[in-house]
């Protein structure tokens, strides 16, 4: 899939920042030229041959604290994702096949979930829970997995009223043998996409939260918490936020020009994402099977 | 799938509009157009005021210095101090001790009433300091140790009955500690938290908790006379960046104004105003946790401080370093005692070593929301090998009162009498104590000779440095720097009486725009 995203202009270019992203995630912190919690006296001086970006409210490299900051922001939008894939995508399969019960109970937990506005709940959580990337990012990704949820079932259930899938079961083919024979690829494409988009949106909320001073504690660099930071001393260096807000927008581009080229390149399956997911579609034709 | 979408997309509006909307405070954009300070006689004088809204408006329970200034609006108290710090008449037109000074008399104006007409008079001031240290959540309770009964002798003679000889009575009875409320609304004490009457120069017409309020003047206010703005709007502010747009745009008159926003203020054209005040920062230890059990690990910290960095890094250079619980130049500031405990690492890091823990010690710093003193704090301790973690606990307020932390940062805007500064920080329950009931040695009979030292007193001064230099033994404690109480205000308003650590409009005037 890969190869056929990367065949699309829009495909190279999302793939090209978020390989960008991905090495400054990895080895961000390693190539920060100084340390980025080390403060000088040098306090929100302009950039300079030792400072690109300058200094901070501390005397403290801006270019290493957003180098070093990578990681967390990152791989708090990685978590999001994942672990609303996790819970969204096997309950919304499962609710096709584990009977009526199972499917009334998780469609009403997945409502609920949805009038849940994730990020006035992610506070409220590290307020309880202790403020920390992992427990907000957790509570995130348990609101926002109803994506998933409704993305699969959706998919889950076109198949599973195809002939050739009815077929499979009449011939003693186990549920577990069907979804991973022929659901799983038809629930794949438009997962992908819902993962793409999801990583942004998770990206969105991991700069608010930590824009917020929520999610890491001071002294920890993250973009969001350099921005924040920056703001308070528009006078000193009215340029200062541009960089990581450039950071963070072309981040958040790149998961949606991503998530575009894959339903470009998944078709049929893909476009199936943008139909209206909580009336079951029409059984498609057996050329899947 | 949609609304994750949208929120994706709308993420470059955001962060646009973050970035401009805080661009607009720092534009160093054109002056106002120029004003007079004189106002238009035919129309009213309103002041907008942006403030950190208070939780509390019943004074007894506030506790929180820079909030009594916003309760100043709506309640007045016993006494008043002028430009000097020197108690002088409030609702008390003046007052006398007996010989033995243990006993003092205050004579109440006569016909004083609160704004919901209740008569102000010896049994209102008597029914409130009994309330003050008797109601379960009262925050001046500990500040009223001497004070052992009040009789109301007559309608305007309030008789105070004093544990031991005090003469700072006319200094603590006033913004900070008496700011006195309606003993009809004080029956319910939750609903006067939430909708102040008292007998200051303005009453509130409106009052939405968290959001804003509107005051208007109190004609039977005692100094009605030399208020002369009609109605106060107040406005919660959002965010301290927003300040200076704020009023350069004209949506407020006059806020509270970071250090870091003093330059763009300056370029906006406003007026900055460095108003005095006793305000002092300091690193509170708690001696009865570890580390700070061990004398040598107090040491080290007093040694591994750098209270230039503070002043140059949190005040943007419009503070000073103290090492004491006030700026220097204070009545109370002990020359004797300046740079006690000079920043010298090498020394800081040999006491550690001495002590067994070169690099074994770890701390949690625990502050109410995030500053940058605490990683300041953070990385000149970890300079001399005490790794400090920083925790941001909203709800600090509990286990710094309980004196249950080890390491926190607290900042204080001072009292109108030294005595209870210095008993706040170094007594016994002091609530500034977080090592209580620790109280370094000598401090009970050196404060117990300031109290009993006349305030016109020769000696006054004398008394009150040597109770200062006995509080500064104190391992509790390591202070830090001054700022000056800063704010900026529109041309229109003309400028403040230069009352320390208030903020006082009589006699303020706000000009036509």
């Amino acid at each position: 899939m890969v190869r056929r995203i990367a065949r699309l202009r829009s495909g190279r270019l999302a793939l090209g920042i978020l390989l960008v992203v991905l090495v400054l995630a990895v080895f961000g912190p390693a190539l920060a030229p100084f340390d980025p919690l080390a403060g000088t006296d040098a306090a929100l001086a302009g950039p300079s041959a030792d400072h690109w970006l300058g200094t901070d409210y501390l005397g403290r490299d801006v270019l290493s604290r957003i180098l070093a900051g990578s990681t967390v922001s990152v791989l708090g939008a990685v978590q999001v994702a994942l672990i609303a894939l996790v819970v969204g995508a096997v309950p919304g399969i499962l609710s096709v096949y584990l009977g009526r019960s199972f499917e009334w109970l998780s469609l009403r937990l997945v409502d609920t979930l949805i009038a849940l506005p994730f990020l006035v709940f992610a506070v409220a959580v590290t307020a309880l829970l202790g403020n920390g990337i992992p427990q907000a990012m957790f509570t995130v990704g348990i609101l926002v997995s109803p994506v998933f949820y409704r993305v699969s079932r959706a998919a889950a259930l076109t198949v599973s009223r195809s002939q050739y899938v009815e077929a499979a079961l009449l011939s003693g083919a186990s549920i577990g043998w069907v979804v991973r024979k022929h659901v799983w690829a038809k629930v794949l494409p438009p997962l992908s996409i819902a993962l793409a988009t999801t990583m942004g949106a998770g990206f969105v909320v991991v700069s608010s939260l930590t824009f917020l001073g929520i999610g890491v504690q001071p002294p920890a660099p993250t973009w969001g918490g350099v921005l924040a930071s920056e703001l308070q001393y528009l006078s000193y260096q009215p340029w200062a936020p541009l960089v990581p807000t450039v950071l963070i927008m072309l981040t958040v581009w790149a998961f949606n020009l991503l998530a575009d080229a894959v339903r470009d390149v998944t078709g049929e399956a893909g476009r199936a994402l943008t139909r209206p997911v909580t009336t079951p579609v029409a059984p498609v034709t057996q050329r899947t099977a | 799938m949609r609304r994750l979408r949208t929120a994706a997309a709308l993420t470059t509006a955001l962060a646009a509009s973050l970035l401009l909307a805080a661009c607009g405070g720092t534009a160093g954009g054109a002056a106002p157009a120029d004003v007079t300070h004189t106002p238009d006689p035919d129309k009213p004088q309103v002041l907008k005021w942006a403030i950190d809204f208070p939780a509390n408006w019943d004074p007894v329970v506030s506790g929180s210095g820079a909030q009594f200034r916003i309760l100043a609006l709506a309640y007045a108290s016993l006494t008043e101090i002028d430009d000097h710090g020197v108690a002088q008449p409030g609702l008390a037109k003046s007052w006398d001790y007996n010989d033995a000074g243990d006993q003092v008399t205050f004579h109440l104006r006569p016909g004083l009433k609160f704004t919901d007409g209740t008569p102000l008079d010896a049994e209102a001031v008597k029914l409130y300091i009994e309330r003050a240290k008797t109601q379960e959540n009262s925050a001046l309770d500990g500040d009223l140790g001497s004070i052992a009964s009040v009789d109301a002798a007559s309608d305007t003679d309030v008789v105070v009955h004093l544990t031991q000889t005090d003469y700072q009575l006319p200094l603590l009875l006033g913004q900070r500690v008496a700011q006195i409320t309606s003993p009809e609304a004080a029956k319910d004490p939750a609903k006067l938290n939430t909708s102040p009457v008292g007998a200051g120069p303005f009453v509130v017409k409106e009052l939405v908790t968290g959001s804003h309020a509107v005051l208007v003047k109190n004609p039977d206010y005692w100094d009605a006379a030399h208020i002369t703005i009609d109605e106060v709007d107040l406005s919660a502010v959002p965010d301290p960046a927003t300040v200076v747009s704020g009023i350069q745009t004209g949506v407020f008159d006059f806020a509270y104004l970071a250090p870091s926003q003093v330059k763009a203020a300056e370029a906006a054209g406003l007026d900055v105003v460095k108003q005095p005040g006793y305000n002092a920062a300091n690193i509170s230890l708690n001696i009865n946790k570890a580390p700070f059990d061990d004398p040598r690990v107090v040491d080290a910290v007093r040694y591994a401080v750098n209270r230039k960095e503070f002043v140059d890094k949190v005040t943007f250079g419009t503070g000073a370093a103290t090492d004491q619980p006030f700026p220097s130049g204070y009545i109370a500031y002990d020359q004797k005692s300046a740079n006690l405990w000079p920043y010298d690492p090498e020394k800081s890091k040999a006491l550690l070593a001495e002590a067994g823990h070169a690099h074994d010690i770890s701390v949690d710093l625990v502050i109410p929301t995030e500053q940058p003193a605490a990683e300041i704090v953070q990385s000149q301790l970890a300079a001399v090998g005490i790794t400090v973690k920083i925790k941001v606990q909203p709800d600090w307020a509990t286990p710094f009162f309980a004196k249950d932390l080890a390491l926190s940062l607290y900042g204080t805007t001072g009292r109108e009498s030294p005595v209870q500064t210095l008993t706040a920080h170094f007594g016994p329950q002091g609530p500034l104590n977080l090592s209580s009931p620790y109280v370094p040695q000598g401090f009970d009979a050196a404060i117990a000779l300031a109290r009993q030292t006349p305030l016109d007193s020769p000696d006054y001064a004398k008394n009150l440095q040597a109770a200062t230099r006995a509080g500064l033994e104190s391992q509790a404690l390591v202070f830090t720097y001054s700022q000056p109480n800063l704010f900026v205000k529109s041309p229109r308003v003309s400028d403040l009486p230069a009352i320390p650590g208030q903020v006082h409009w009589t006699g303020v005037t706000v000009a036509e725009k």
